[in-house]
C-alpha cells in the first residue's frame, strides 16, 4: 500500500502516513475551508489501511489549533484507530502539545477518554 | 454541502430509519432491532456533541487568550512607536537647531564684514563719523540674530517634516 502524504499549509495540517512503519503523523494547524474535501481522503486511506496495517501502529498528533469541524474528523480518525485496536493491533496515540498550551493538553485528555485508545500525552519543549 | 458531508454517516443512518418507518408491517423483533440501532446512534451522537462542544469551547478560549495577548502586544508596540517618533523628532530638532545656528553665525559674520567694509565708510561720510549711528547699526544686527535663528530653525523643521511625510507616503505606497 502507498504512503499517504499532504504537505502542511497555514490552514491545513501536514499528514504523513507511512504504510510500512505504521507511523501516522498529523501536525500543524487545521482550519480548512472545506474540511470534508481535506479529511475524506485521509479517512478513506485509513479504511483501506486497516486490512494491511502492521502489528504496531503509532499515531503522532501534534496540532497547534483546529476548528470545530476538524475536531469531528480527528474523532473519526481515532475511531478508525480504535477499530484497528479491536482487530488485535497494537495502537498508541502520541498527543503532542506546546509546554504552555494547557488547552491542547486537556483536549488530548478528552480525546483519550472518549476514544478509549492508549494515549501518551507529551509536552514539547520550546 | 461541506457541512452536510461531515455528517455523511449520521445522515445515512437517519435515512435508513426513515425508510424503515415507511414499511407497512413490522415484526416485534424487527422493531426491537431498529429501536436498538437508533438508541445506539443517538448515544454516539450525544457523545460526539459533548466532546466536540467541549473541545470547541476550549479552543475558542485559546483563541481569545491569543487575541488578548496580541492586543496587549499592539498597545506596547504603539507606545514604543510613539516613544521612537518622539526621540526621532528630538534628534531632528537638535540636528536642525545646530544647522540653523551655523547658518545664522555665518550670516552674522557676513553682515559684520559688510557693515565694517561698506556701510561704516558710508556712515562716516554721511553722518561725519557719528559713533551712535554705527553702534546702533551693529546693535540692530545683534538683536536680529536670535529671531533670525528661530525663523531659520522653524523653516528647516517644516521642510524636514515635509520630507519625512513624503518618505512615509512612499513606503506606504510600496
Amino acid at each position: 500500500m502507498d504512503n499517504f502524504k499532504i504537505e502542511g499549509t497555514k490552514q491545513t495540517p501536514k499528514i504523513a502516513f507511512s504504510a510500512s512503519t505504521g507511523i501516522l503523523e498529523i501536525s500543524g494547524r487545521s482550519i480548512p475551508e472545506n474540511t470534508f474535501e481535506f479529511f475524506n481522503p485521509v479517512l478513506l486511506w485509513l479504511d483501506s489501511y486497516s486490512a494491511v496495517a502492521p502489528q504496531k501502529i503509532v499515531a503522532k498528533i501534534s496540532l497547534e489549533y483546529f476548528n470545530t469541524s476538524s475536531s469531528k474528523y480527528i474523532l473519526e480518525v481515532l475511531k478508525r484507530l480504535k477499530g484497528m485496536l479491536n482487530d488485535g493491533k497494537e495502537v498508541l496515540v502520541e498527543w503532542y502539545y506546546e509546554e504552555d498550551d494547557e488547552e491542547m493538553m486537556e483536549t488530548g485528555e478528552d480525546y483519550q477518554d472518549v476514544s478509549g485508545l492508549p494515549f501518551n500525552i507529551v509536552a514539547k519543549e520550546d | 454541502m461541506a457541512n452536510q458531508s461531515i455528517y455523511q454517516r449520521e445522515l445515512e443512518n437517519l435515512e435508513q430509519s426513515k425508510q424503515f418507518l415507511q414499511r407497512n408491517e413490522y415484526s416485534k423483533i424487527e422493531l426491537q432491532l431498529e429501536f436498538k440501532k437508533i438508541v445506539e446512534n443517538y448515544e454516539e451522537l450525544i457523545d460526539q456533541v459533548k466532546i466536540i462542544t467541549k473541545i470547541s469551547d476550549r479552543l475558542q478560549n485559546k483563541l481569545n487568550k491569543t487575541n488578548e495577548a496580541l492586543e496587549s502586544s499592539n498597545i506596547k508596540l504603539a507606545d514604543l512607536n510613539h516613544q521612537l517618533n518622539q526621540t526621532i523628532d528630538q534628534l531632528t530638532e537638535a540636528k536642525i537647531g545646530r544647522k540653523a545656528g551655523t547658518i545664522i553665525l555665518i550670516f552674522a559674520i557676513a553682515l559684520f564684514i559688510i557693515s565694517e567694509a561698506f556701510i561704516e565708510p558710508i556712515i562716516e561720510r554721511t553722518f561725519s563719523n557719528n559713533f551712535w549711528i554705527g553702534l546702533g547699526l551693529k546693535l540692530g544686527v545683534a538683536i536680529l540674530i536670535k529671531p533670525g535663528e528661530d525663523f531659520v530653525n522653524k523653516y528647516m523643521l517644516r521642510q524636514a517634516r515635509k520630507k519625512q511625510l513624503a518618505e512615509a507616503r512612499e513606503r506606504l505606497a510600496d
